[in-house]
């Protein structure tokens, strides 16, 4: 944490829109040598925009950046990686049906290009792993592997290239409590040893653990550089502004309201009786799963990604087929074999979806705004008849969507896809509001909203509740689950690991029994 | 069937026929390992084809035929490359426009070049090169060795096209631009310079797939005269998994399928012939039908690179 | 801003996928405009003396006599038939380069039906020979689509391959099962006068296909623009893998796409049969798929342009039938223009769509 006398990096006055969207509009952001530096602010506030120019992916429109005080452009990755500027993308760009030594001699001038034998760069490499505590199996396919794996991955793939100053983007998304740790003292090796990091989070509990000083992006302008240890309020009104009362959100409060706790569960809605679902290999993906959600409950789904919450709720909106338990919708049968409701019958339930990729298996980007809102309702009155579309009443059902949701749109009829990712995201989510659904299934529901959005996310799921709706609340983060959740499962392998009902929510507990350590009583 | 049938009489032809088959499918596989997705074959392939007999028309040299054959299927992968990484046009759009301009100009260029005449206009065609000893070896002799020298070029070409794919660093590069190029710019490499390359060259042995039809066939040119052979090539790749070894095989196999769907048609039988003639094209859908769970295909095949994009619009089949 | 998302941006247009939709401002038209003209005036100049008058034999065929408009007219229907037959799997991303074959399976079945069902009324008789048309068609477009949707075998390759099918079949039927003796290329008998359909010119013969084709452009649009099956099928076009998850059935929606499709190719074939030809011929698919597929793509999937483009494209096919036999250029001059035509609309969109 010692500062010499120029900043490694300097960046000064940068600008940059997509389009008719301004993504930053003049920021300044400065990288100390040895230090970390955290980046926060939530999605469209422009962290990931800046540090995509530092790393060339793309270019800024005004601005002028120096590297070790000499001023510098940078047009494309490789170039940052020439002024040894790397970057940990939050989507690991990896290359599937590579092994993991493949992937990280990628592009680099290997000692035998003709043959391809890479007994020298598995040396290097393996060397390299072991002083920053990264080992792994060099000779696996990178696509099986678990995300904390593929991570040390991607640092390695930066350091092996000799990089100085070193970004990580969201890097604890999909990491356990005790993964994340194992990171943290990671990056305090990479800094003993010369780097110099920029640790780009929306949580602050993080970025206030890990960094020396933390700068806060909203809306495309940088707001202010504090030290780390600033408190944790100072930080939230930094980054919303006066668009948050702390004091009456559900956020910062860290509680539902009384009126809210008071609602108790009544009748039955989803019910899982011993449901095995397979995957493409012989193991199944979700084992013996039993549970039941009744309406006015959130019940939480706690797990690291990929055990099972996706299949979990494939299966529950009718994705994937169960190979044998049963799956009760309001009574109807939607695990499998006869009767079983297809997707649009469940929709027509009741059902209310919200993926997780929300992009890929929820919005269609090339069509308009109001045609993306009233997908997987558009085949029931009021917004048909008889087949026949009523444009009159979908366009009114999605201004007033628009209008709750606050998403902003320039032009009703451009492509939905121009918009910026966290209206994408508002959009998504009105869609699965719009109705007051009997049952809604959340995967990592605000992923990528900035505080404002989330704290009106947090306040419809809680007047879901209060409604009378039954939520199946899936989320790898944990404090989410914790503040709106009546029970929690965690799901690890595909296994239901634990149960544990509110009041009784311990944090190290249920982080043990995400990463399959078992209960401890 | 009448007449005699000889094995190795079959087998011959069926080496003499692939090479269009192989060598069209191996420049799709080419670009298609770098995520460009070619459909412009028919129209390519006949337009080198037409070319290719003009130029060896006029010149009496086979070799600046199958030349300039070669430049052309360059330049129009060039087009599709060009069109759809800088100007980020749809490559199917791309392909369709340059199948119907490789048809238009097919016809047009001979009208210029010689106008209508009475007899076909004959060029000179592909001899065979007997390799000088193993070519008198009974069976393999006639089989292997005494072939004209694009039947050994496509054998050479698909080894070497497997090596480099697999075995060298410039292959792993081209794979992993047609898996991710995300992850390819973000290591420093050019993607589009990669998509150029790669389809440029997969053009230029489309090129020479067309021009082998009235060098090595017929030693004319006739309207048509690819008959399906381009999307044929389209259907070997899928089939072959984007690999250059298996789509060998699998060009072996269509080859065959042709050469006795007209051993048929001349030997006559109770079918009405034309249903013998179907088969071919039967048979690829058959093919096709069972194969395509096992065959695995790049995942960018057809998509636009575009690195500031974003979200991700999915184009083809999702 | 407007009240309905169909009046400027629809849905199925932009699902046709980025790239390829022409601007709405009148300065693009223009540079596409004069681009065409700048590429007409060269390619005539290389290939013949007199510009001008080629140019005025091109652009004014179709308007100078009655036969010329009737000609055109009668290009019309099929061309922009078969424009909707490439369109409407495209709404959906499904490229659909059968039309061929399944024009020709039309026709197949209307010749079949007017040599063997001239028994029937005539108010009967010649809904009924269109009628097997559209089935036929839409059979020829079902084989790929259950290939589709059962095997997941890529459209583009199973339609151009029924294309082939097709062709060995119309020459089955024409030379060899009702083949017409006195005809010197296979050709069947012809149909049953009753079977023909009716004229709404005797002279020079101008059939009611327009009239239909109208109504059909009219019905497509309605379909597409006003229909929750026409929503989806575009969504199914837009993100095949959301729509899959929002409930909407995508295998099914891209088989119906394609037959569809294959039953308005199918439809067109029929129109030829018992309006044009009144007999199966072989080469009487010309090159229908061709312009309909140019059709289509210039009119960037809109329904509501195809009619006007097609009308454009059939007005430059008679003017260059014309040039061959007054000039004697050859006949591909104006496919080179048309090519152009595209060209500059794909790439003036793309322009339009940087400078926002």
């Amino acid at each position: 944490m010692t500062e010499t006398a120029a900043p490694i990096l300097s960046m000064r006055g940068v600008a940059k829109n997509f389009g008719l969207q301004t993504a930053l509009q003049g920021v300044d952001f400065e990288l100390a040598r040895g230090e970390v530096h955290g980046l926060v602010g939530g999605n469209g506030a422009g962290k990931t925009t800046l540090m995509n120019i530092l790393y060339g992916m793309y270019r800024m429109d005004h601005g002028e950046l120096k590297i070790d005080g000499r001023p510098a452009t940078i047009r494309s990755p490789a170039e940052a990686l020439r002024l040894g500027i790397g970057m940990v993308h939050q989507h690991f760009l990896q290359v599937p049906g590579l092994s993991v030594l493949e992937n990280i001699v990628l592009g680099t001038t290997v000692s035998r290009p003709l043959t391809m034998d890479l007994t020298v760069e598995a040396r290097t490499i393996s060397r390299l792993a072991d002083q920053f505590g990264l080992a792994l199996d060099l000779n696996e396919p990178i696509e099986g592997l678990p995300v904390g794996v593929r991570q040390k991955v991607e640092i390695l793939k930066a350091l092996y290239r000799d990089v100085r100053i070193l970004i990580l983007d969201e890097p604890t998304t999909n990491l356990t409590p005790q993964e994340a740790d194992q990171l943290f003292s990671t990056l305090r090796q990479l800094v003993s040893r010369g780097l110099s990091i920029v640790f780009i989070t929306h949580k602050l509990k993080e970025a206030r653990r890990a960094c020396d000083r933390i700068t806060v992006l909203n809306e495309g302008r940088q707001v202010v550089t504090l030290p780390g240890t600033t408190d944790q309020e100072t930080i939230v009104r930094a980054m919303v502004g006066d668009r948050l009362d702390p004091g009456k959100s559900v956020l910062f409060t860290g509680s539902r309201g009384d009126e809210t706790d008071r609602v108790s569960p009544k009748e039955v809605v989803l019910a899982l009786d011993r449901v095995f679902v397979t995957g493409e290999g012989p193991i199944d993906r979700l084992v013996d799963i039993s549970f039941e959600v009744r309406s006015g409950e959130i019940v939480g789904v706690a797990g690291v990604a990929r055990n099972g919450q996706g299949e979990l709720a494939d299966a529950i909106v009718g994705l994937e087929t169960p190979r044998s338990g049963t799956v009760l919708f309001n009574g109807h049968n939607a695990g499998h074999n006869a009767g079983l409701l297809t997707i649009a019958q469940r929709f027509q339930n009741g059902l209310a979806y919200v993926p997780d990729d929300r992009i890929r298996d929820g919005f269609l980007p090339t069509a308009d705004v109001i045609s993306n809102l009233i997908l997987g309702s558009q085949d029931r009155p009021p917004l048909s008849r008889a087949g026949f579309l009523c444009w009159r009443k979908i366009t009114d059902t999605a201004r007033g969507l628009i209008d709750r949701f606050h998403i902003t749109v320039a032009d009703l009829s451009q492509p939905a896809g121009d918009l910026s990712g966290g209206n994408i995201q508002k959009l998504i989510l009105a869609r699965a509001f719009a109705r007051q659904a009997r049952l809604l299934v959340a995967h990592n529901p605000v992923r990528g909203l900035d505080l404002a959005a989330i704290e009106h996310v947090y306040q419809e799921l809680l007047a879901l509740k209060r409604m009378g709706s039954a939520t199946l609340l899936l989320s790898e983060n944990l404090d989410e689950l914790m503040l709106l959740s009546d029970r929690i499962l965690v799901l690890y392998g595909g296994r239901i690991a634990g149960t544990a009902a509110r009041g009784a929510f311990d944090r190290y507990e249920l982080g043990r029994l995400m990463s399959g350590a078992g209960p401890t009583v | 069937m009448t007449g005699s049938f000889s094995f190795a009489g079959f087998a011959q032809l069926m080496l003499f026929s692939m090479v269009p088959f192989v060598l069209a499918a191996q420049g799709t596989m080419l670009g298609g390992r770098a995520g460009v997705f070619n459909v412009a074959q028919e129209g390519i392939m006949l337009a080198s084809a037409s070319l290719g007999f003009l130029v060896a028309f006029k010149t009496g040299s086979v070799a600046l035929g199958f030349g300039s054959a070669m430049v052309l299927g360059g330049l129009s992968g060039l087009v599709l490359s060009l069109g759809s990484t800088i100007l980020g046009m749809n490559q199917f759009v791309i392909g369709i426009t340059l199948t119907l301009a490789g048809l238009g100009l097919s016809t047009l260029m001979p009208k210029l070049a010689i106008g209508v005449t009475l007899t076909p206009p004959l060029a000179p065609t592909l001899t065979n090169n007997p390799i000088p000893f193993l070519g008198k070896m009974p069976v393999l002799g006639e089989v292997l060795f005494r072939q004209n020298v694009l039947v050994t070029f496509t054998v050479l070409v698909s080894i070497a096209l497997w090596y480099v794919l697999f075995r060298t660093s410039a292959g792993l590069i081209l794979r992993a631009t047609g898996e991710n190029p995300m992850a390819v710019d973000a290591l420093g490499l050019d993607v589009f310079r990669i998509r150029h390359i790669a389809v440029m060259i997969g053009g230029m042995l489309i090129g020479l797939a067309g021009a082998y039809l009235p060098l090595a066939y017929t030693g004319t040119f006739t309207e048509g005269m690819v008959k399906g052979r381009g999307w044929l090539s389209i259907a070997l790749a899928f089939f072959g998994g984007f690999e250059p070894g298996r789509i060998f095989w699998g060009g072996l196999f269509f080859a065959a399928v042709e050469v006795l769907a007209y051993r048929v048609q001349i030997g006559g039988s109770w079918v009405p012939y034309q249903f013998i003639l179907m088969l071919p094209y039967l048979a690829t859908m058959g093919v096709m039908a069972l194969s395509s769970r096992r065959s695995r295909i790049p995942g960018f095949l057809g998509k636009n690179y575009d690195r500031e994009r974003r979200s991700t619009s999915s184009q083809g089949q999702g | 801003m407007p009240d309905r998302p169909c009046e400027s941006g629809f849905l199925l247009r932009q699902a046709s996928g980025g790239g390829f939709l022409p601007a709405k401002r009148p300065l693009t038209w223009l540079v596409v405009g004069l681009a065409t003209f700048g590429i007409t005036v060269l390619v005539l100049a290389a290939l013949g003396p007199d510009v001008p008058r080629a140019i005025a034999t091109i652009a004014t065929t179709s308007f100078r006599t009655r036969n010329g408009f009737v000609q055109t007219l009668l290009k019309l229907v099929p061309v922009s038939l078969m424009a909707f037959a490439f369109t409407i799997p495209l709404g959906a991303g499904k490229y659909n380069i059968g039309g061929e074959g399944q024009l020709l399976a039309g026709a197949i079945g209307a010749t079949a039906v007017g040599l063997f069902a001239a028994s029937l009324p005539r108010p009967l008789l010649v809904p009924f020979v269109l009628l097997v048309g559209v089935v036929m068609g839409s059979l020829w477009g079902f084989v790929p689509g259950w290939l589709l949707h059962r095997f997941g075998v890529h459209e583009i390759l199973t339609t151009v391959l029924m294309n082939f099918v097709a062709l060995h079949l119309v020459n089955y039927v024409a030379a060899d099962l009702w083949p017409d003796p006195f005809a010197g290329h296979p050709t069947t008998i012809p149909i049953a006068r009753e079977a023909f359909l009716p004229l709404l010119l005797v002279r020079p013969p101008l059939h009611c296909g327009p009239v239909i084709a109208i109504l059909v452009g009219v019905a497509v649009w309605i379909y597409c623009c006003h229909t929750v099956a026409g929503f989806e099928l575009a969504a199914c076009g837009a993100n095949p893998r959301a729509s899959k998850v929002f409930g909407i059935d995508v295998r099914r929606a891209s088989l119906s796409s394609l037959m569809i499709g294959g039953g308005l190719a199918g439809l067109a074939g029929a129109l030829e049969v018992a309006g044009v030809h009144h007999r199966l011929l072989e080469g009487m698919q010309s090159n229908f798929q061709t312009l309909g597929i140019l059709t289509g793509l210039i009119a960037g999937g809109d329904p509501r342009r195809v009619l006007p483009v097609a009308f454009f494209l059939s007005v430059l096919e008679v003017g260059a039938g014309a040039l061959q036999r007054t000039m004697r250029a050859p006949i591909e001059v104006v496919f080179l223009v048309e090519a152009f035509v595209l060209v500059a609309v794909l790439v003036s969109d793309r322009a339009g769509r940087w400078r926002s």
